[in-house]
C-alpha cells in the first residue's frame, strides 16, 4: 500500500528565553501556532487535526496540561490527540501528524506544542520521578547523571576526552550565535567550557543544555492539497521510532543488554527511516542533521547512530574540522538541544531547523546547499529514539 | 448525513485480538506484571505473538501511575523494546485512534493498544484536580466527578424531570453488567436502592456512578493483507472513526450539550456510510461515567432526540432484548477504570462483533458503535463504528 506524501508547508517557532513572563503557557502555545499559519498561509479554521506535543505534566504543574492549550491550538470540535515520549516527544508527534495524513484522514494537520523549563523550579528534581520509585530513583539519577555515566563509558570504550565534549560546546555555540531563536547565543571557547564549574564528573555547566521557555509548531499537508493550493513545502520522507529498555542498570555491569556509551535504538531508529526515505549512505547522502543532544558527550554517538560516522570516529572528526557549518555534513547548524531545550518541543524544533535547512530558509546559519535532514528525538532514560528525513 | 467521499475511504484496518482484566488481587501483581499479562492476553486472543507486532500505542496517564513519563515504565511490558512505542496521555480511546492511523498509513502491519487505570494513587480526587487551571480553577475544588456533577445540572436543567430516566439507566446497566461480570456485579441494581443514594457531587449520589475501579485492556489491529495471510478471525472491522474536543475551560462550554460528540460521530458515520444510524447498528456501548452522559451519548450519536429521552428509558429500546441494546457490558456504571474505561468501550464492542463477549454476547451481530468519553464533563469525544465486512453494502 503507497502511502499518501506528506509534506511540511508551515513552520513557527518562538524565541527561546530562559523565561517567558509575558506569556502563560497556552499563550507560548499560541504564539508558535500563530507564526506556523502565517508561514503556511493558512487560517486556524483550515486545520483538520490537532497533534499536540507534551512531555512530563510536571514540568508545568499541571494534569494532563494539553486540556488547556486545546483553545491555543484552536482545536475546539476538531480532532485532537496529545502525544508523549520524554524528549523526543515533539518528534514523535511529527510522526503522528505525519500519519494522520498518510492514512488518508486528513489533509491539513497542526503540529504544535511549548514549554515553561526555565520556569519549573528544578527540572532535574522533576526528572528524577521518571525512573523506577524502588530501584532507581534514589540513586539519584537525573538526566544529567544518567548520561554523565554514557560519557564515562565513551570516555573508557573510545578515548572520548572531555576536551572533545568541549569542542562539541564550541561549535554548537558558534552555531547559535548565528540563530537569532535560540536560547544560548554567547560564543564560547575551550578554556571558557573547563572553567565552567563541573555538574556530573564529567559534564560540565557549559557541557549541558539550559532550562528553556518557547514554543514550536508545525502545519503539514497532503501532496494532494500542497498541488492543488500551489503551496511552497519541503517532504517528510522518512519517520520511524525505537526503544531500548528502561533500566539504566540494564546497560551497564556484566550483563548489559545495551551499551550506555552507544545510542543502539537511535541507530536503528534511523536505519528504519533511512530504508523508508531510500537513503543508502548517509554519511554521503546527508547533508545537515538535526540531532537530540541536550549534552555534548552525547552528539558523538548521535552522530555515530545517524550513520554520519564509524563508531568511535566522530570525536577525531570533529577535531579535523567535521559537521560545523561547511562541512559536508553540518551538525545542530540551529546550535541543537545544547543550546536551546524547551523539552516538550526540543525535538520538534529538530525537525522544524531540519525542515528550514532543506528550504533554504534558515538564514544566518543556512548549511549551504542543503538537500536532505536527518533529525532526531531521544526521549525518557535514553528510551525512545525518534528520527526522521526531511527533503527539499 | 454526507456521503462517503473516496478522500474518507475507510481504512482496512481491523481488531483482531483483545483482552479486558479487572485485578482482583491487585497487590499480589506489580503494575508492570498486570500491563504484561493484559498485552500477552490480547496476543493470545488473536492467535499472534509479540513478534507479529511492527508498533506499540500505550494509553498512560502520569497521574494516576505516579509517575512522570509514564510509558517509560510500561514500555518492556508490552514489548516496546526495540519496536516504535508511542503513548497518548490525553486519553486512552486516543491510543486506538492512533493504532489504527498508523496500520492505515502502511508502514505498520499491526499494532498493540493497551492501557490501564491503576488504583496506587493516595487520592484520585486529588491526582485529578491538579488537571484543573490552577489560578481559576485548583482552587474550586474542581475534580473530574465534580465537573461531571456540573454537567448533570445542567441536563436537568435542560430537560426537567430527567432524573428518573438517568436512575433507570443506572438500574439497567446494572442489570446487564451483573450477567456479563457476575464475578464483579455493581450494586445496587434495584431502582428504589438506587434513588436513596447520599449526595456526592449533586446531583450524582454515591448509587448513581460507580467507585473508580482497577481495569486494564489491550487490543490487537492488524491490516487486511496480514488478517487474510495469517488467517485471523473473525476480525471486527473498523468503518469508521471519528474524534473531536470540547474546549478547556468548563466555563466556555455548555454542559447540557456535547458538540465535540456531534463531530465525532458525524466523522465516524460518514466514514462507514452510516445515514441512519437509529437502524444501523445491532448493539452500542457508550461512555456512562453517569447516566446524564448515557443520555448525552444517544442524543450525540444521533440515536434518540432529548424531548425521547424518558420515553426511550421507559420503552426499553436502548436495553437489552430492544431495539439498540446500550452498554450490553455493564458500562462503566458497571466497572469504572477511571482512564481506560472509554477504550474498554471499544473493546466490548470489538469482542461483540468477533463473538468473544462472553456471558453477554449477542446474537448476529453485524455492525456496532462504540463512544468514548475522557477528561472533565466529557471533554474527549470518540467515535466507532467496527462490523464483520469490511466495508458495510449500503442498502
Amino acid at each position: 500500500m503507497k502511502a499518501t506524501r506528506v509534506g511540511i508547508v508551515g513552520i513557527g517557532q518562538s524565541e527561546f528565553k530562559p523565561r517567558r513572563d509575558d506569556a502563560n503557557y497556552p499563550e507560548l502555545v499560541r504564539e508558535a501556532v500563530t507564526l506556523a499559519l502565517q508561514d503556511a498561509k493558512r487560517d486556524l479554521a483550515d486545520m483538520e487535526a490537532v497533534v499536540y506535543s507534551l512531555a512530563p505534566d510536571a514540568l508545568l504543574g499541571i494534569g494532563n496540561a494539553e486540556r488547556l492549550g486545546v483553545d491555543a491550538v484552536g482545536a475546539r470540535n476538531k480532532r485532537f490527540m496529545r502525544i508523549n515520549t520524554g524528549g523526543s516527544t515533539g518528534l514523535s508527534s511529527v510522526a503522528v501528524g505525519h500519519a494522520h495524513v498518510a492514512a488518508g484522514a486528513c489533509d491539513l494537520v497542526l503540529v504544535a506544542g511549548g514549554d515553561k523549563v526555565g520556569e519549573s523550579g528544578d527540572s532535574q528534581t522533576i526528572l528524577n520521578k521518571i525512573w523506577d520509585p524502588t530501584y532507581e530513583r534514589q540513586l539519584p539519577l537525573g538526566t544529567i547523571t544518567m548520561l554523565a555515566m554514557s560519557a564515562v563509558r565513551a570516555m573508557h570504550k573510545y578515548g572520548m576526552t572531555e576536551e572533545d565534549m568541549a569542542r562539541v560546546t564550541v561549535k554548537n555555540r558558534a552555531h547559535a550565535a548565528l540563530n537569532p531563536k535560540a536560547h544560548l547565543r554567547k560564543k564560547v571557547t575551550i578554556e571558557d567550557v573547563f572553567a565552567s564549574r563541573y555538574i556530573a564528573w564529567p559534564i560540565k555547566l557549559l557541557d549541558a543544555c539550559p532550562q528553556s521557555s518557547g514554543g514550536c509548531a508545525m502545519v503539514l499537508a497532503s501532496e494532494r492539497y500542497i498541488k492543488e493550493n500551489k503551496l511552497e513545502a519541503v517532504w517528510i520522507t522518512g519517520v520511524a521510532h525505537c526503544s531500548e529498555s528502561y533500566f539504566i542498570g540494564d546497560r551497564m555491569g556484566n550483563n548489559y543488554v545495551a551499551d550506555h556509551a552507544d545510542a543502539h535504538a537511535l541507530r536503528e531508529s534511523f536505519e528504519r527511516t533511512y530504508r523508508m526515505a531510500g537513503i543508502k549512505d548517509p554519511a554521503k547522502e546527508v547533508h545537515v542533521a538535526e540531532l537530540y543532544a541536550p549534552f555534548s558527550n552525547t552528539e558523538f554517538h548521535a552522530i555515530e547512530a545517524a550513520g554520519l560516522a564509524g563508531m568511535g570516529k566522530s570525536m577525531a572528526m570533529l577535531r579535523e574540522g567535521a559537521f560545523h557549518i561547511g562541512a559536508r555534513t553540518a551538525v545542530n547548524p540551529s546550535g541543537g538541544t545544547l543550546c536551546t531545550n524547551a523539552i516538550a518541543v526540543s525535538a520538534m524544533a529538530r525537525v522544524a531547523e531540519g525542515a528550514l535547512q532543506v528550504w533554504g530558509r534558515a538564514g544566518g546559519h543556512q548549511q549551504p546547499g542543503a538537500r536532505v535532514a536527518a533529525c532526531s528525538g531521544n526521549g525518557g532514560d535514553h528510551q525512545f529514539f525518534g528520527t526522521a528525513v526531511v527533503e527539499a | 448525513m454526507p456521503q462517503n467521499s473516496t478522500s474518507t475511504s475507510p481504512p482496512a484496518v481491523a481488531v483482531v485480538g483483545s483482552a479486558i482484566h479487572a485485578p482482583r488481587h491487585a497487590r499480589q501483581r506489580s503494575l508492570e506484571e498486570a500491563i504484561f499479562a493484559v498485552g500477552q492476553s490480547a496476543l493470545l486472543d488473536a492467535g499472534l505473538v509479540i513478534d507479529d507486532i511492527d508498533g506499540i500505542v500505550v494509553g498512560a496517564n502520569d497521574q494516576l501511575d505516579g509517575r512522570a513519563i509514564s510509558i517509560m515504565m510500561a514500555s518492556g511490558s508490552v514489548g516496546g523494546v526495540g519496536r516504535d512505542i508511542l503513548s497518548t496521555p490525553s486519553a486512552a480511546e486516543h491510543a486506538f485512534v492512533l493504532g489504527a492511523l498508523r496500520v492505515s498509513t502502511g508502514q505498520f502491519r499491526t499494532q498493540l493498544v493497551v492501557a490501564w487505570s491503576p488504583l496506587e494513587v493516595s487520592s484520585i480526587t486529588e491526582a485529578l484536580r491538579l488537571g484543573t487551571d490552577p489560578y481559576f480553577h485548583r482552587a474550586l475544588p474542581l475534580d473530574e466527578l465534580s465537573a461531571h456533577g456540573l454537567q448533570a445540572t445542567a441536563v436537568e436543567h435542560a430537560v426537567p424531570g430527567i432524573r428518573a430516566a438517568a436512575l433507570g439507566i443506572v438500574a439497567k446497566n446494572r442489570a446487564q453488567g451483573a450477567i456479563a461480570y457476575p464475578d464483579r456485579a455493581a450494586a445496587p441494581r434495584e431502582q428504589e436502592w438506587i434513588e436513596s443514594g447520599r449526595p456526592l457531587r449533586w446531583p450524582l449520589t454515591d448509587t448513581m456512578v460507580t467507585a473508580p475501579g482497577y481495569g486494564l485492556v489491550a487490543l490487537v489491529l492488524a491490516d487486511a493483507a496480514f488478517v487474510a495471510e495469517r488467517r485471523l478471525g473473525p476480525p471486527a472491522w473498523i468503518q469508521g472513526v471519528g474524534w473531536a474536543t470540547e474546549a478547556g475551560f468548563l466555563g466556555d462550554r455548555k454542559l447540557a450539550t456535547v458538540p465535540a460528540l456531534a463531530e465525532a460521530a458525524r466523522q465516524a458515520y460518514r466514514q462507514a456510510g452510516v445515514s441512519d444510524p437509529v437502524s444501523s447498528f445491532d448493539l452500542a456501548e457508550v461512555s456512562d461515567a453517569t447516566p446524564y452522559q448515557e443520555l448525552l451519548a444517544y442524543e450525540g450519536l444521533g440515536l434518540c432526540a432529548r424531548e425521547e429521552w424518558r420515553k426511550a428509558q421507559q420503552d426499553g429500546r436502548f436495553a437489552v432484548g430492544g431495539a439498540l441494546p446500550v452498554n450490553p457490558s455493564g458500562g462503566a456504571l458497571s466497572f469504572n477504570p477511571v482512564y481506560c474505561t472509554g477504550l474498554m468501550r471499544i473493546a466490548e464492542a470489538a469482542n461483540q462483533v468477533r463473538g468473544r463477549a462472553g456471558h453477554h454476547q449477542a446474537k448476529n451481530v453485524r455492525r456496532v458503535l462504540a463512544h468514548a468519553a475522557s477528561g472533565f464533563a466529557m471533554q474527549y469525544n470518540t467515535v466507532v463504528v467496527m462490523g464483520r465486512e469490511r466495508t458495510e453494502v449500503r442498502s
